[in-house]
């Protein structure tokens, strides 16, 4: 009697517990659940899962002839670049998952991505996009989201285009590792276009108090402003541009921000005209092994968590899936194998064709894109394929 | 020159709402001797507060900040009379670490109930502005500092005239005669801690209309607040409005004429500064 009271417990515990270490592959991540960064680390949470959980219900990463599932171990890293690391070396050792996905935002990356190298388990990360992230030679880290220094650079092809033509540049950016690269790489940019910069000013991006800098912008009266960072401060940087009566004459462009609904929503009709650039949108076009394509990936994750997914989110989403090919391909978990094989991936994804440069930085083209009517639109990649509003009117005229 | 002007009008706008902001925690800190580290959360509340008027039930801005600041009031005179009471006559470290634990405390909820979205509290003449010869000067700024002073003033008089306002400077002077003459210091103390944090509310809402709410703006918030009731002192309403405007002209003329980059170097600089050649004045209470 014992024994088969025994025995029922174990099957029972058996049925129920969790899927062994063994039969699962473990992906580990310290993302901004909280905290200053809460609201764009979102993205990174639920685009891991998701694609964790769509390559599960797809039957899995096939390993040495087994299907293995995949595991997601989050951590919150409190928007704490700190914490995070601390995080990084308890997911690795304590926690011993197999591989790492990286946080969101350059700055953390930055640091978060030297565990990965120190103790030699890969990580590919799809929240930093600063240059200084791919220049140490490290070997372990791979990024999907395109070099910050030519964020700008779509942008600046399509002003070359445009009648009237721009002749003069007011550059913003923050100080901190994206967008210090971002102004690095532009200044390269428009000395290059044959523009001329006549404000290049950076501020703090923990104190965004732009009066001081637009009025400085408003007695230059120049073309065409590039601003860079993140979406807090962009909206900051057009709500007092609207109160100081500060326009450029043609058009502004903002890195990060635009392609959110959160953008369009906290501004409302002020969004209008602004534009940015994103690495993705959700299109037919963009195939998919595991959810069809790009286009039904945004409907599935709208649906799952009730907002609509930016590039963030699909960067994430292609994060998952280099591992699971290149897993795949490499035939086993060996961190090293593993590495060498997201070094060959080559495979299209919703998120655009992933296949990772020597440095393992990604290089994807930037669509300009413009809100319009509240709505974001596409218009130039290498042509133009939506017709801009421009050249941008003043304030009073809007 | 316009130029020079244009950064005066925009520091002297902006350093109103910074006085404010030090205000609430300025007499917080002088008479009941607690640096509230939590006054910045309770500056996002008050903000949220407005936002949800604002967006939910259509209440302009600027009517739903007395809405907002009895709200803050209650909250206030709740937290020091059954939470921070308990621990006023320990050391202040113990105050310190309670108001730093409310802090994290209000932060997360504030995620919880309102999540981590970006919001703005957006009236359609939020962004209007009007020429004063060369010089812009936005509306919404405008009337943020014009409320900064009607409120200062407005506690001003209330110190120096009312009946409580005097029981209020009297227990800061001398607990013991002030409970001699009949007054019941818990009372005031919450009262003044629902004072402090009424104010805060209103320069939440403030704050909402001309810059944006996260549940995490309260740590910088807080950081400033501390700044500004220092320059200003905690003896005169009014001084702490001229500190913060003090600030606000500095920081901005240091964003334009040196960095950007320098401004919280100038505005902590600042601080050192006052409280190695007046420090004193931290300790000249109401």
């Amino acid at each position: 009697m014992r024994s088969t009271h025994t025995l029922l417990m174990a099957a029972a515990l058996l049925l129920a517990g969790p899927v062994r270490a063994e039969d699962s592959i473990t992906l580990g991540a310290a993302v901004q659940l909280t905290g200053a960064l809460a609201n764009t680390g979102r993205y990174y949470r639920d685009g891991y899962q998701l694609a964790v959980d769509q390559i599960n219900a797809k039957g899995g990463v096939a390993v040495g002839g087994k299907k293995l599932r995949l595991a997601l171990k989050l951590y919150d890293s409190q928007s704490d670049v700190n914490l995070g690391v601390r995080q990084y070396v308890q997911l690795v050792r304590q926690d011993k998952v197999n591989f790492l996905l990286g946080p969101f935002a350059s700055n953390d990356a930055l640091d978060d991505s030297s565990v990965a190298e120190k103790y030699q388990i890969p990580m590919v990360q799809g929240g930093g996009a600063s240059s200084q992230i791919f220049s140490r030679g490290y070997r372990y880290v791979f990024g999907t989201l395109p070099p910050a220094e030519d964020y700008f650079a779509s942008t600046i092809a399509a002003l070359g285009k445009l009648t009237p033509k721009a002749r003069t540049v007011a550059l913003v950016s923050a100080d901190d590792s994206f967008d210090v690269s971002v102004a690095k790489g532009t200044r390269q940019l428009v000395a290059a276009a044959g523009l001329e910069l006549v404000v290049d000013k950076q501020y703090p991006e923990h104190n965004a108090e732009f009066s001081s800098i637009l009025s400085l912008i408003k007695s230059k009266d120049p073309d065409v402003i590039l601003w860079s960072g993140h979406e807090p401060q962009a909206l900051n940087f057009i709500r007092q541009a609207k109160t100081l009566g500060v326009s450029p004459k043609l058009l502004y462009s903002f890195t990060v921000g635009v392609p959110t609904a959160d953008f369009r929503k906290a501004l409302g009709k002020d969004a209008n005209y602004a534009c940015g650039m994103t690495p993705w949108l959700p299109s037919k076009a963009r195939r998919d092994d595991w959810f069809g394509d790009g286009e039904a990936f945004a409907a599935q994750y709208h649906q799952r968590f009730g907002y609509a997914p930016d590039y963030h989110a699909a960067s994430a989403v292609a994060d998952v899936e280099a591992f699971a090919k290149a897993i795949e391909a490499a035939g086993s978990l060996d961190p090293g194998k593993v590495r060498d094989a997201l070094a060959r991936v080559d495979f299209a994804s919703l998120y655009g064709r992933v296949k990772f440069g020597a440095n393992g930085q990604i290089a994807m083209p930037q669509t300009v894109i413009q809100i319009q009517d509240d709505k974001v639109v596409p218009i130039f990649t290498d042509t133009f394929v939506g017709k801009p509003l421009f050249p941008l009117p003043p304030w009073d005229k809007r | 020159m316009a130029l020079l002007a244009q950064i005066v009008v925009n520091g002297v706008l902006l350093g109103g709402l910074y006085g404010l902001m030090g205000l609430g925690m300025g007499l917080v800190w002088g008479v009941l001797n607690i640096v509230n580290l939590a006054h910045g959360a309770l500056i996002m509340l008050g903000g949220y507060a407005v936002y949800y008027l604002y967006t939910g039930a259509g209440v302009d801005p600027f009517a739903a900040l007395p809405l907002a600041m009895l709200a803050m009031f209650a909250l206030g005179y709740a937290l020091q009379r059954w939470l921070l009471g308990l621990v006023i006559r320990s050391a202040q470290l113990n105050t310190l670490l309670v108001t730093f634990g409310l802090d994290v405390l209000l932060s997360y909820l504030a995620q919880l109930a309102f999540s981590a979205d970006l919001r703005t509290i957006n009236p359609p003449y939020a962004g209007s502005n009007f020429a004063l010869g060369p010089v812009t000067v936005p509306l919404a700024p405008l009337a943020a500092f014009g409320v900064a002073l009607l409120l200062a003033a407005g506690l001003q008089a209330f110190l120096v005239r009312s009946r409580t306002g005097r029981a209020i400077r009297a227990t800061a002077q001398n607990l013991t005669a002030a409970r001699l003459h009949g007054v019941n210091p818990k009372r005031v103390y919450a009262l003044t801690f629902g004072l402090g944090a009424a104010l805060a509310g209103a320069a939440g809402g403030l704050y909402g209309v001309v810059s944006q709410l996260t549940p995490y703006v309260g740590v910088t918030l807080t950081a400033r607040s501390f700044v500004v009731a220092i320059l200003g002192g905690l003896d005169n309403p009014l001084g702490v409005i001229a500190g913060g405007v003090v600030l606000g002209v500095a920081e901005a003329a240091t964003a334009l004429y040196l960095d950007p980059t320098y401004v919280n170097v100038i505005s902590f600089g600042m601080l050192v500064v006052v409280l190695v050649l007046r420090p004193s004045r931290i300790f000249e209470r109401a």
